[in-house]
């Protein structure tokens, strides 16, 4: 119960992320964003159905949504944007720990450090971020738990 | 040994005179460059606040030295001296030169990349998709 609730509390801040890099680089996001409804919901939905959406990682939060509105709306009725790692999108080769307003972005109210199937970050970014953000914690330029 | 390149952050009490921490901050070069090494960068950030209480202190005085060592005690003494100061409420070392050995591979594997892609477009991929990353490319760098 507290899970759905944080889940629908959460993406608010990561919704907007994926609109950033979008204008941005819209060289790169205009193909990802144009080819995943075309192969994607005549198999992929029903099974994320099924199994409570769990197959599919880098979309956990999507299905859910996508198959209640899509129940209203028939099989074709929900479309979802595909998500772009912020620092591929801007080549990003460090994560510097030592600028937390940017890192900032990265974490939730009480401090965790939000999940890459929220933000869209790709694997080998997270993992950079989020040692940047546990050396920032380390250091005090970043709550452990909320900000107090 | 190979030099390795260090950031050193510490935080001072925010009521501590400037001299007091200038005075730190010239012990510790002085280690450094005893054992060979240099300071690469001293960077006083000032009083700012902290993410969380220190020692029952809310703000803290932030330094940062970039220090390229030479040998491999050099941090354990720079360490222990800050250990021993009291107006240290806080310090931590970072070793940075693999993450910047990082840094500097996928760079040149980018550059690469961007120089070998106008000539060679890859068959099969849409011609927006192959093209347009390169052209943005060069503008990044």
């Amino acid at each position: 119960m507290s899970d759905e609730t944080k889940n629908e509390s959460q993406p608010k801040p990561p919704q907007e992320q994926p609109h950033a890099p979008a204008d941005a680089a819209p060289a790169e996001a205009k193909p990802a964003e144009s080819r995943p409804p075309a192969p994607r919901p005549p198999e992929g939905r029903p099974r994320g159905e099924s199994r409570g959406g769990e197959g599919r990682g880098a979309e956990g939060r999507g299905p859910r949504e996508g198959g209640r509105e899509g129940g209203k709306r028939g099989r074709r009725g929900f479309f979802r944007k595909k998500k772009v790692c912020r620092f591929c999108v801007d080549r990003v080769d460090y994560i510097d720990y030592k600028k937390p307003e940017q890192l900032m972005t990265f974490i939730q109210e009480r401090g965790k450090i939000v999940p890459r199937r929220i933000t869209g970050t790709c694997s080998r970014h997270q993992r950079w971020l989020a040692e940047a953000i546990k050396r920032a914690r380390n250091i005090a330029l970043m709550p452990f738990g909320g900000a107090r | 040994m190979e030099e390795r390149l260090y950031d050193l952050i510490f935080i001072c009490r925010p009521a501590t005179p400037e001299e007091e921490i200038d005075r730190i901050i010239g012990t510790l070069e002085k280690a450094v460059t005893e054992r060979g090494g240099k300071v690469e960068k001293k960077e006083k950030w000032g009083a700012r606040k902290m993410a969380y209480r220190v020692m029952r202190h809310r703000e803290g005085y932030y330094v940062l030295l970039v220090v390229r060592a030479a040998q491999s005690d050099t941090v354990h003494e720079l360490e222990r001296r800050l250990k021993v100061n009291d107006a240290v409420i806080k310090y931590m070392t970072v070793r940075l030169d693999e993450a910047m050995k990082r840094q500097k591979r996928l760079q040149q594997r980018r550059e690469r990349k961007a120089a070998r892609r106008p000539r060679a477009p890859r068959a099969g991929h849409p011609h927006p998709g192959a093209e347009q990353p390169a052209a943005a490319a060069p503008q990044q760098q």
